[in-house]
């Protein structure tokens, strides 16, 4: 297949288009952003001093953390709903799977605006769930505040659930029916056998699942924001006032922020590229 | 007191696939028993139904005088070797034999020198730190097997274990699985759908047939003596002649459907030969083809088309379309 | 192993229920008048008519139907491009091309649409139009997803091999991708385009950086209408949002049924 010598390369003209496209909106924009990062606001050269200011100040210490608690937190919780789920849908009847992943396939891609709006209505301070409790009597749920950080994890845990799922079944179809029966045969009882056999073997598929949730979970920007605007320190939001908004331009500090982020987010997809071998969702 | 018993078993899946038609089998102890059949003669399925791992619609079974029909595989104490995927991958070879007996909560101590002396017996002991990955298929069958064998259990299953194993191998581990159920005298059933396997394995082969028992026999007789016309051509290469063409070439009356005749009972010569209490049939060759120690030659017959066996002895090979002599004892002749 | 499978299907329920609750009762929400005790009253469908009364309702429909097509299908006609070439000439750039498809992962949402807009704002010329930022944003939004899909399908139709045997009867490199590879690897390729579609049709974070007032989509429309005209009218925008994106859901299950599943399955 391959030619040797000049021929092939006027072949290499279709890759023009994509080369532009790349460049023009990934690269060039990527590389603006790390050396801006640091350079230093007025003036040229090196500097850390971006990340110096970034990481004394209170409110983007507190939007660091808070990004980094709630993806920890809706990722695991995600990722223990969809692990129950997956396992459910491995053995379960092919009409009930068809329907499951139907409805998985349709909730997957709901989020942001919308997401806020319907939690708004269900939990929000008239919620229809929280005028209800009220009504019962049921404190925990009547005095739930949806603009918080439990709030937030909340409505992120909604969107996780959905991509965990779809990334862990096709994991639980490795875990050969065999196994399983031999197991049963030596007298295990099912609990036994994930834990001896089942988990050890998923153990891959299920940090790469992780990591995937943790990089959707700090990226997410239009659920935090919908539901909060400004008042809720996190890594996106700040990013984005800094460089869109009534304030004036912070072009130095967001940039050095979207570095810290990018970090973030390329700490878990690397993780995710390891273990799977295949970042993100499956298309 | 038979050791295995099905009464009336009946299964149907759940999408009206009705696999078992009703069998009635009694098997017993210290046995090599194999269950044969082409695909979807529900052979897997009788054996998963003794496993626990089917549930039966119809019928009960007992396993050494209890009822174990409604029992889970946890409480059949049953040893079961799978086509594939049998060894957990994420275990070593130790690791995959010892976990029956860690189930059964064997003492620590105890467990080692089992899981030691069984895979002397299968001839891997020195594997015992690794993992299946780094087996091979047959090596990996082995430990399955050694895992199966090593709590003890009442029967052992074999669920076509040598079909993933190429050719060479599958003879040499026929014979390792053959000895070690003999050494140990465990009761095993075996599935195949390979007849030379199950002859060479069993002491008694029941073959079936839509979801039916249709005959069942030591290995001599069921190749020998078949009783239908499945029988014949499944157990071996049977020659079947539809009796009325037969009578033609020969000129007597014969008073059945079909005959089966074993390609081997033929004597092949150039010439006429007339014998006391044998047929005489005149013919061509039309085929002829080599099979390792014999050649197996067609003959055209009056319409009748004769596959005869014959030893490669040295004596010389008949041409192509060259007018052969074919005799055959009276008492050859099954009659269908 | 029987009530192993019930207990399995009350798992399956439970998730389901909890995943099509905010949805239900948004859109019960945006029938009934008065919601304040436990259960609604006055069944009245004033939303959609407030809905249909918005002027700029369907226009942004129409707006985010195109800003989401668009992007989808230049990005596929470049990588379609791109990947044969590479996979057929310059098998060892595969890994380069796929860094490069990979990094939209690492920035996206914020990053990319703040660093594109600080970058190219002032610019002079046709660089600095906002519609033509937004479209090329997208277009790297999707990338890694339409990347995947056509690899995927070109790897599953076992492309090396067909070209061979187009040009064995006399096809040039050329004529074998247009005539052979492409009608082949469409199926494969429709269920991320239709994903992709489906994925920009929801955003509102790149639009709302990158385009910001000149053009506006239905996410942003539904975020002014639930905080600055009515909560209610927003939810009747909402349902009917919901029923385009699962109209584009239903398409790519189809799809995926029809190329057997659109979830890789490894055969040992």
């Amino acid at each position: 297949m391959k030619r040797n010598g000049n021929p092939r390369w006027k072949y290499a003209i279709t890759l023009l288009p994509f080369l532009i496209l790349v460049l023009m909106f990934e690269v060039v924009p990527l590389l603006t952003i790390l050396v801006n990062a640091f350079k230093p606001v007025d003036g040229h050269g090196f500097t850390l001093g971006n990340f110096a200011y970034l990481f004394s100040k209170r409110t983007y210490q507190q939007a660091l953390l808070n990004s980094v608690v709630i993806a920890l937190v809706s990722s695991a919780i995600g990722l223990l709903v969809a692990f129950f789920g997956a396992m459910a849908a491995a053995s379960a009847t092919s009409r009930m799977k068809k329907i499951f992943m139907a409805i998985l396939d349709m909730t997957s891609n709901f989020s942001g605006v919308p997401l806020a709006l319907a939690y708004i209505i269900m939990l929000g301070n008239v919620g229809v769930f929280v005028l209800f409790a009220k009504q019962v009597g049921f404190a925990p749920l009547a005095s739930f505040n949806l603009y918080s950080t439990a709030g937030l994890i909340a409505a992120y845990i909604y969107f996780q659930i959905p991509l965990a799922t779809m990334l862990l079944i096709p994991a639980f179809a490795g875990v050969r029916k065999e196994w399983k029966e031999s197991a049963a045969l030596m007298k295990a009882r099912p609990w036994q056998f994930w834990a001896y056999v089942g988990i050890p073997i998923l153990g891959p598929s299920i940090i790469g699942t992780f990591s995937v949730l943790i990089a959707n979970s700090l990226a997410a920007y239009a659920t935090a924001y919908a539901l909060m605007i400004n008042n809720y320190p996190l890594l996106a939001i700040k990013i984005s006032g800094m460089f869109v908004g009534e304030i004036t331009q912070q072009k130095e500090l967001g940039s050095a922020l979207s570095v810290i982020l990018m970090l973030l987010m390329s700490a878990a997809i690397l993780v995710n590229n390891r273990l799977l071998g295949r970042p993100g969702k499956e298309s | 007191m038979s050791f295995i018993r099905f009464e009336g078993v009946n299964k149907t899946f759940g999408n009206g696939n009705h696999v078992l038609k009703g069998i009635d089998l009694e098997l017993e102890k210290g046995n090599l028993v194999t269950l044969l059949g082409p695909s979807g003669c529900g052979k897997s399925t009788l054996l998963r139904c003794l496993a626990g791992l089917e549930t039966v619609t119809q019928g009960r079974v007992y396993l050494d005088g209890a009822d174990i029909t409604d029992l889970p595989p946890q409480r059949r104490d049953i040893g079961m070797v799978f086509q594939q995927y049998s060894l957990f991958p994420n275990m070593t070879v130790g690791q995959n034999v010892a976990f029956g007996l860690r189930m059964e909560k064997a003492p620590k101590a105890e467990i080692e020198g089992r899981v030691r002396r069984i895979l002397e017996l299968v001839h891997l002991e020195e594997k015992i730190d690794q993992y299946p990955a780094q087996l091979s298929g047959g090596q990996q069958q082995r430990v399955a097997l050694a895992r199966a064998i090593v709590t003890e259990p009442k029967v052992l299953l074999l669920d076509e274990p040598l079909s993933a194993i190429d050719a060479m191998l599958r003879r040499e581990l026929q014979v390792e699985i053959r000895r070690l159920q003999q050494r140990l005298n465990i009761t095993t059933i075996f599935v195949t759908h390979d007849q030379d396997e199950a002859m060479v394995m069993s002491d008694v082969i029941y073959l079936m047939n839509g979801g039916l028992i249709v005959q069942h026999g030591s290995p001599i007789d069921m190749y020998t003596r078949p009783e239908s016309k499945f029988a014949a051509t499944f157990m071996g290469h049977y020659n079947i002649i539809p009796a009325e063409a037969f009578s033609r070439a020969c000129g007597e009356g014969v008073d059945c459907a079909d005959l089966a005749v074993r390609p081997e009972v033929f004597q092949m010569l150039a010439g006429p030969l007339g014998r006391e209490g044998s047929y005489s049939l005149r013919g061509r060759v039309v085929a002829r083809m080599p099979h390792g120690n014999i050649v197996r030659y067609t003959v055209d017959c009056d319409a009748m088309e004769i596959d005869v066996d014959v030893v490669l002895d040295g004596a010389g090979l008949f041409e192509l379309r060259q007018e052969v002599f074919l005799s055959v004892d009276k008492g050859a002749l099954i009659h269908l | 192993m029987k009530n192993h499978k019930a207990g399995g299907n009350i798992v399956l329920v439970l998730i389901m229920v909890y995943l099509l609750v905010p949805l239900l009762l948004t859109f019960t929400f945006s029938v009934f008048g008065n919601w304040t005790s436990m259960l609604p009253k006055n069944f009245t469908l004033r939303a959609y008519e407030d809905m249909l009364a918005t002027p700029r309702f369907f226009p942004d429909l129409l707006r985010t139907i195109i800003i989401s097509v668009v992007p989808v299908a230049i990005t596929v006609l470049i990588m379609l491009l791109a990947l044969y070439t590479v996979l057929i000439f310059f098998p060892r750039l595969e890994k380069f091309l796929q860094l490069l498809c990979m990094i939209p992962y690492a920035i996206q949402g914020v990053i990319l649409s703040v660093s594109i807009v600080s970058l190219y704002t002032r610019v002079p010329g046709f660089l600095s139009n906002r519609i033509f930022l937004l479209v090329g944003a997208y277009c790297i939004v999707i990338l890694p997803y339409i990347f995947q899909g056509i690899r995927n399908a070109m790897r599953s139709v076992n492309m090396p091999m067909l070209i061979e045997a187009a040009e064995m009867l006399g096809a040039s490199k050329l004529e074998a991708f247009f005539k052979v590879i492409v009608p082949n690897i469409v199926p494969g390729i429709s269920v991320s385009a239709l994903l992709s579609i489906s994925m920009l049709f929801g955003d509102w974070v790149v639009i709302r950086n990158i385009a910001g007032n000149a053009y506006e989509n239905v996410s942003i429309l539904l975020y002014m209408t639930m905080n600055i005209v009515s909560v209610r009218t927003a939810t009747a925008m909402f349902t009917v949002v919901f029923l385009v994106t699962l109209l584009i859901s239903i398409l790519v299950f189809n799809l995926q049924s029809k190329t057997e599943g659109g979830t890789s399955r490894e055969e040992r």
